[in-house]
């Protein structure tokens, strides 16, 4: 790589750690003033929202299969619902996940 | 998610490595496809490992080694790249309640990925308050780790391993979806919330399939937010 290119790469990297750090740092002294001012130190509605929105939006865009045809639409169905089955029982993390995968990989290989 | 307090059986940073161990099957086959298209792009190995090692965001890496690689001016590369990672300026403040005045939370702020910000959400608020930036490290570094590993493997050997275990990149990747789900379902506890999120999820799906993989989330996550405050005003304009 020529010297532009780390130079592209450095601020892409430290851009990308501001993005993550500056909003935190911010939300960190608002709530800190908030509770010095006797005021109750809660953060915005909106961002409490968007949240857990986000999440459901990450969920949403990795459900979508790399090869979109109807195998693995169904693969991915069948995946989830053995994930959700397995979670209302233990209501854990770990053995949902690997439930549905082993669920996923057997519909994808099986058929 | 639950706010109750939960006990650790071991050390904080053990439970957030064990918490995180899901994240695994979603960001090695990611990392070994990063690994092998950057190195196929003319990116170096040590290179490609810096990539990730520094940049350590998914989508914009990738955008990174292919507008490098088709000669685009470097100005709007890095634009492009910190376009893409806008949406992380909402997860710090989401974060910020549960975490207490400790200044390494600043360098650790680094590891907060997508992945890792779904699952400190949910898991942050159950940890006693002294267990949590244990906890965040163990789960945070054994990401990153990975990722690098990931992306070395793949820039090493991706082409034969992707050949040889198919199964990496077909099947693995599924932890992704099974673990978002697994954190985000308990908050469906109520009418409001399962609307709100149902519609996150489907707007998303579409938004991806239409081919806007990268405004998905953003977008998606808005109009669950605008279907919550418009349930919430008709519900509060109905009780009036």
């Amino acid at each position: 790589m020529d010297m532009s290119m780390w130079l592209a790469l450095v601020s892409i990297a430290i851009g990308t750690y501001l993005i993550r750090l500056l909003p935190y740092i911010w939300m960190k002294r608002s709530l800190a003033k908030r509770q010095t001012e006797d005021c109750i130190g809660s953060m915005p509605t909106w961002l409490t929202i968007l949240g857990p929105t986000m999440i459901a939006a990450m969920f949403g865009t990795s459900l979508v299969p790399t090869h979109s045809d109807t195998l693995s639409w169904l693969a991915t169905g069948v995946g989830i619902l053995i994930t959700y089955g397995v979670w209302t029982r233990t209501r854990s993390m770990g053995l949902p996940i690997l439930c549905g995968v082993v669920a996923f990989g057997m519909v994808t290989l099986v058929f | 998610m639950s706010t109750t307090t939960q006990t650790l059986a071991g050390t904080p940073w053990k439970q957030g490595v064990k918490d995180a161990i899901p994240l695994l099957g979603g960001y090695i086959p990611v990392a070994i496809s990063f690994g092998l298209i950057s190195v196929q792009s003319g990116f170096s190995v040590l290179e490609t490992i810096l990539i990730s090692a520094f940049i350590y965001a998914g989508a914009s890496q990738f955008l990174f080694v292919a507008m490098a690689a088709s000669g685009a001016p470097l100005w709007f590369v890095v634009i492009m790249t910190l376009l893409i990672n806008a949406r992380h300026v909402v997860y710090g403040p989401n974060l910020s309640p549960y975490l207490n005045q400790d200044k390494k939370w600043l360098p650790l702020m680094h590891g907060l990925t997508d992945q890792i910000f779904a699952l400190a959400h949910a898991r942050l608020p159950q940890l006693p308050d002294q267990a949590r930036i244990g906890w965040y490290t163990g789960a945070a570094v054994l990401a990153w780790l990975s990722w690098i590993a990931g992306t070395a493997l793949g820039a090493i050997a991706g082409g034969e391993l992707t050949q040889r275990w198919p199964l990496i990149n077909d099947v693995l990747p599924f932890a992704l979806p099974a673990l978002f789900f697994v954190l985000i379902v308990p908050r469906c506890n109520n009418r409001l919330w399962t609307l709100t999120i149902a519609l996150s999820a489907v707007s998303a799906v579409i938004l991806k399939v239409l081919g806007f993989p990268n405004v998905a989330i953003p977008l998606a996550a808005l109009c669950g937010a605008a279907l919550f405050y418009a349930l919430k005003n008709q519900r509060n304009m109905g009780g009036q």
